[in-house]
C-alpha cells in the first residue's frame, strides 16, 4: 500500500488511527489470582497493522521481513544474555549484519552480480533466485517474477533499520528490547517501513516503551502529513509527467531547452516525491506518538555539495556516517585513509540507491566532488557570493540526476550532449510548449523548494496567531480535497475504442 | 508536581475533526451509495469486489482489484475528476488526457509519427489493389486537429496530417485511386463538419466528402437540397468529452440525412461473430443509441467485423475497408450501390478472400481518418493471401 492511494487514505488510515487513539499503551488482563497479563496493546496494533500494510504490497516476501526481524531480535537477546562473553556478542553481531547484507545481496543485487559475472566471463548462469521463483510458481502459481528478481518493497530500509539496532546494542549505546512485540513493532511501524526515513532504533527507543497521543500531536501530524501528500500528489506527480515525456524522447534529436526542462522537472519530481513521502511518514508517526528524525532540509538551497548531502535524505547520510564512515576511522587517520573512507561510503551510497553501474558512478561522482571540496575548494566556495555557490551546487545536483535516472551510462552521455546543444537547436517548439504549458508548476516548485513558505508560516505563528491557527485546518481541507480529486483521476483512463 | 490541565485548543480540534470528517464521510458514502456495474462515461465495466482466495492474495490480484473497486466506486467519482479539469483549465492548462481544449472545441493530440507502421499499410494496400481486378479507392480523411490546427495552443505538438496524407498517396501505386478530401474539409471549416466533443466527422462532413468523391468513383452525388435533415440526437457528448470531462464546450447534435427521393435500404445484415448468422435489421439507424451516451453508435451500431447493406438501387457492389468514419458515410453510398459491405480489419484474421467472395464486388474503397491510419496495425492484413 502507498500513502497516496484512496485505499490507504480513506480506509486503512482512519480505521487504524481511530482504534489506536482509543487504545491504551498497555492493557492488563487478569489471569488467576493477583496475576495480570500485560498486553502492549498499541504496539501489538502497530505490529498487526504494519504487517497488513506491508503484506498488502508484498504478500509473499513479507516472510523475509519476518525472518530478518526474528534473527535481529534473537541476536539482541543473545547479546544481552551473554553480556560478559565478548566472543558470543561478536558472533551475534556478525550473524545479524551478514544476514541483513545477505538479504540485500540476494534480493537486491543478485541480478546485477550475475549480469556482471556473465558479461565479464561470457557465461550464462541463471540467478538461483529466479530458479527458486519459477519452482514456487510451478507449484503455487503466485506470479513471482521469473525474469528479474523483484525487489521486495522497503528491503533497503528495514534491513538498515534492523542493523542499527544490533550494531548499537553491540556498541552498548542502547538497551536491549526484551519484548518481541516491541521490537517487531519498531520494524513494521507502517509509516516508515517502505520508504523511510531510516529511523534508527535509538531514535525511537523511548517511544516504543511509552508514548502519548493527544489532539495537539495529532493535528500537528495531520498538518505534516497533508504537506507531504500535497508535495507528492500535486507537485511531484504533475511535474513528473514532463520528465516521463522527455525521458522517452530520442536524445540525439531533442533541443537543449527540452533536455534542460526535462531534467529540471525530474530534479523537482524526485525531491517532492521523496521529501513528500518523508513528510507523510513523519506526520503519521506524530499521529501515533512517535518523533521521527527529519529527512530533508531544503537541499536545493545548499551552498556546497557536502552541505547538500547534509540536507538531502539526512537519515541515510547519518546511517552511513555512523555505521560505515566512523567505524572505518572517519577522518581521524590521516588524509589517505580519509579519502579512502569517503570513496567507500559514496560508492556504497550510490549502490544503495539501486543495483547498477549508473548508481555507483553517481555515488562516486558525489564522493569525488566532496573530496575536492574537502581539499580546498570548499574554502573557495565559502568566499563566493551565496548565489554563485548555490547555483554551482544546484547544477551539480541536476547533472547528478542525469546519471541517476537515464537508462545506462551511454544514455546519460547522450543526454549530457543534448543539454549542450548536440540535438541541433537551442529551443524548438516542443520546448516552448513544455515551457508555456508548465510554467506555473515550475514556479510553484521553485518556491516550494525555498524556505519562503516556512518563513511565512513562522511569521503567522508569531505575529498573527489567530490567522495561523485557522489557516492550518483550512489548508488541510484544501489539500485533502485537491489530492482526492487527483487520486481519483489517476485511475481515470476511459476505454473508448478511441481509434474507431 | 501539579500539572495544569491544558485548555483545549480549538483550531487543533478543528483540524482533527475536518481531517477525519472528510475521510470517514467519503469512506462511508463510498461504502453505502449504490454501485454502478457499468461506467458509461468511461465505457467500461466497474471492477467487482474480488473473491478472497490464497492464490488471489499471493499473486496480488486481490489487492489490486480491491483498490480498483474502491476507486471505480468512489463516491462522486466523476465530480472529483471534473473538479481537477475545472481547476487546471482555470489555471490556463489547455490539454488534458491527450486532448487539446480549444475555444469551443476539443481536439486530439496526435504526436508526430515516424511513418514506420504506415509503410506496411501502404504496401498491403498496393498488394491488395494489384491482386484484385477491381478499381480500388483510398480516402484518408484529416481529423479536426488538422483542420483547426491554427486554434490549438501555441507550439502544441501536432502531426502534420496534410503532409502525412500526401506521403501515403504518393506511395500508393498506380493501381490505387486516391481521393483527396483535404481541400474539401478545409474550405468548409466554418461549417459544422466535425463534432466538437467527439473524434468523428459529422454527417455534414461525411456528405461533403461523399460529394467530392463522386467524380472519381463514378456517381452523381445527390444534391444537398434533396435531403431531409433530422436532428436525431441532441446533447451528444463524445469521446473527447469523456477524456477531458470539460464542460466548457457546446454539446453536439447527431443529424440523419434522409433522401426524400431515390433508393431505399432493404436490409442491413450485421455479423458480430464469425461463423454465426448475421443479425438482420431494416434500417441503418439504431435509434436506441440516441438515448445512451455513445450516440454516434446510432450509425450502424458499434464496431463489428462485417456489415452488409442492401438497397433497391440497381448499381454495383462496393466493398469498404474502414474505420468508424465510414459509419455515417455509408448511408450516402446506398444511393449508388445495390450492396455495400463494410469490413473492419481489426477483426479479420484471415485472408479477406476467405471471408468474402471478392469476385462479387465492382469497386473497393479504403476509408480511414488520418489519425487512425497513422497508428493502425491491421490494414497490413489486407496483403495476406494476395
Amino acid at each position: 500500500m502507498v500513502f497516496s492511494s484512496l485505499t490507504f487514505l480513506y480506509y486503512f488510515l482512519p480505521i487504524v488511527l481511530i482504534v489506536y487513539i482509543f487504545l491504551p499503551n498497555r492493557i492488563a488482563v487478569p489471569i488467576g489470582k493477583e496475576k495480570n497479563l500485560v498486553i502492549p496493546a498499541r504496539n501489538l496494533l502497530i505490529l498487526l497493522t504494519g504487517f497488513f500494510f506491508y503484506a498488502w504490497g508484498e504478500p509473499f516476501y513479507v516472510v523475509i521481513m519476518l525472518f530478518s526481524t526474528l534473527i535481529d531480535y534473537t541476536a539482541g537477546r543473545m547479546m544481552d544474555k551473554f553480556d560478559d562473553r565478548p566472543k558470543i556478542r561478536t558472533v551475534c553481531l556478525i550473524v545479524s549484519v551478514c544476514m541483513n547484507i545477505g538479504l540485500l545481496a540476494v534480493f537486491k543485487y543478485s541480478d546485477f552480480i550475475f549480469d556482471t559475472v556473465n558479461s565479464v566471463f561470457g557465461t550464462d548462469i541463471t540467478n538461483p533466485v529466479i530458479l527458486a521463483n519459477r519452482a514456487i510458481n510451478d507449484i503455487y502459481n503466485f506470479g513471482l517474477s521469473e525474469d528479474r528478481v523483484a525487489l521486495p518493497i522497503g528491503i533497503s530500509f528495514y534491513t538498515f533499520q534492523s542493523m542499527s539496532y544490533t550494531i548499537d546494542l553491540y556498541l552498548r549505546k542502547i538497551k536491549v528490547q526484551k519484548s518481541f512485540i516491541g521490537f517487531t513493532s519498531y520494524v513494521t511501524l507502517f509509516p516508515q517501513i517502505v520508504a523511510g526515513p531510516i529511523v534508527r532504533y535509538e531514535d525511537v527507543a523511548a517511544e516504543i516503551e511509552d508514548r502519548k497521543v493527544n489532539i495537539g500531536k495529532i493535528s500537528e501530524g495531520i498538518a505534516k502529513f497533508s504537506k507531504g501528500l500535497a508535495k507528492k500528489v500535486l507537485l511531484a506527480n504533475n511535474i513528473g509527467i514532463i520528465w516521463t515525456e522527455v525521458k522517452a524522447m530520442d536524445y540525439s534529436q531533442i533541443s537543449a531547452a527540452t533536455a534542460w526542462l526535462g531534467i529540471l522537472a525530474f530534479t523537482f519530481q524526485i525531491y517532492f516525491d521523496f521529501s513528500g513521502y518523508s513528510d507523510m511518514a513523519v506526520g503519521l508517526g506524530k499521529m501515533l506518538g512517535f518523533n521521527f528524525p527529519k529527512n530533508f532540509d531544503h537541499p536545493y538551497l545548499s551552498k556546497s555539495v557536502s552541505e547538500f548531502w547534509r540536507r538531502w535524505h539526512i537519515t541515510l547520510g547519518t546511517w552511513f556516517r555512523e555505521y560505515v564512515y566512523i567505524p572505518l576511522g572517519g577522518n581521524r587517520k590521516g588524509m589517505a585513509k580519509t579519502l579512502r573512507n569517503l570513496l567507500i561510503v559514496w560508492a556504497l551510497t550510490g549502490l544503495w540507491h539501486g543495483a547498477s553501474w549508473n548508481f555507483v558512478v553517481w555515488g562516486l561522482y558525489y564522493g569525488i566532488l566532496i573530496i575536492i571540496e574537502r581539499v580546498g575548494f570548499g574554502k573557495i566556495l565559502e568566499k563566493l557570493p551565496s548565489a554563485v555557490s548555490m547555483l554551482y551546487t544546484f547544477l551539480i545536483t541536476v547533472f547528478g540526476w542525469v546519471l541517476f535516472d537515464t537508462d545506462g551510462m551511454g544514455k546519460a552521455w547522450q543526454f549530457f550532449k543534448a543539454m549542450f546543444g548536440a540535438g541541433g537547436s537551442f529551443a524548438d517548439s516542443t520546448a516552448k510548449y513544455i515551457f508555456s504549458s508548465n510554467i506555473l508548476i515550475f514556479i510553484i516548485c521553485i518556491f516550494a523548494s525555498t524556505t519562503i513558505f516556512g518563513k511565512l508560516v513562522a511569521f503567522l505563528k508569531k505575529k498573527k496567531r489567530l490567522v495561523y491557527a485557522y489557516a492550518v485546518p483550512a489548508a488541510v481541507v484544501c489539500v485533502m480535497l485537491l489530492c482526492t480529486s487527483y487520486l481519483v483521476d489517476s485511475s481515470y483512463n476511459p476505454f473508448l475504442y478511441f481509434r474507431f | 508536581m501539579l500539572r495544569k490541565k491544558k485548555r483545549l485548543n480549538l483550531p487543533n480540534l478543528i483540524t482533527c475533526i475536518a481531517f477525519f470528517g472528510i475521510l470517514i464521510f467519503m469512506a462511508v458514502m463510498t461504502a453505502v451509495l449504490p454501485k454502478q456495474d457499468f461506467l458509461e462515461m468511461e465505457n467500461k465495466y466497474a471492477e467487482k469486489f474480488p473473491k478472497f482466495s490464497a492464490k488471489a492474495v499471493f499473486n496480488r490480484t486481490y489487492m489490486n482489484k480491491t483498490e480498483s473497486y474502491i476507486s471505480d466506486h468512489f463516491a462522486g467519482r466523476i465530480g472529483w475528476i471534473k473538479a481537477r479539469t475545472v481547476l487546471e483549465t482555470s489555471l490556463g492548462k489547455r490539454e488534458r488526457n491527450g486532448i487539446y481544449i480549444l475555444d469551443n472545441r476539443l481536439a486530439e493530440k496526435i504526436p508526430e509519427s515516424d511513418y514506420s507502421s504506415v509503410d506496411k499499410a501502404i504496401a498491403a494496400i498496393n498488394k491488395f489493389a494489384e491482386g484484385n481486378d477491381i478499381p480500388v479507392f483510398t480516402m484518408i480523411v484529416p481529423t479536426s486537429a488538422e483542420i483547426y490546427a491554427d486554434e490549438l495552443p501555441e507550439n502544441a505538438p501536432n502531426a502534420d496530417q496534410k503532409e502525412f496524407i500526401d506521403y501515403v498517396y504518393q506511395n500508393l501505386g498506380k493501381s490505387v485511386n486516391t481521393i483527396d478530401v483535404y481541400q474539401t474539409m478545409f474550405s468548409n471549416r466554418d461549417d459544422y463538419i466535425y463534432y466538437r466533443t467527439d473524434h468523428h466527422w459529422t454527417t455534414m462532413g461525411a456528405y461533403l466528402a461523399y460529394a467530392a468523391a463522386g467524380k472519381k468513383m463514378g456517381y452523381d452525388p445527390v444534391p444537398p437540397e434533396l435531403f431531409d435533415i433530422e436532428h436525431a440526437g441532441i446533447d451528444f457528448i463524445g469521446t473527447f468529452y469523456s477524456k477531458t470531462l470539460y464542460d466548457g464546450v457546446e454539446k453536439d447534435t447527431i443529424d440523419f440525412y434522409h433522401p426524400n427521393v431515390g433508393s431505399r435500404v432493404t436490409e442491413v445484415a450485421i455479423t458480430s461473430d464469425f461463423g454465426k448468422e448475421p443479425a438482420i435489421y431494416e434500417s441503418m439507424y439504431f435509434r436506441e443509441y440516441l438515448d445512451k451516451k455513445d450516440k454516434y453508435a446510432s450509425f450502424l451500431g458499434t464496431n463489428v467485423p462485417i456489415v452488409d447493406i442492401k438497397s433497391d438501387n440497381g448499381g454495383g457492389k462496393l466493398l469498404v475497408i474502414k474505420d468508424s468514419y465510414a459509419h455515417c458515410y455509408a448511408p450516402f453510398l446506398t444511393q449508388h450501390y445495390s450492396e455495400i459491405t463494410l469490413v473492419d480489419m481489426r477483426y479479420i484474421n484471415m485472408p479477406l478472400n476467405k471471408v468474402l467472395d471478392m469476385g462479387e464486388y465492382d469497386q473497393a474503397l479504403i476509408l480511414y481518418n488520418a489519425s487512425s491510419f497513422m497508428t493502425d496495425t491491421d490494414i497490413r492484413k489486407l496483403g495476406y493471401g494476395q
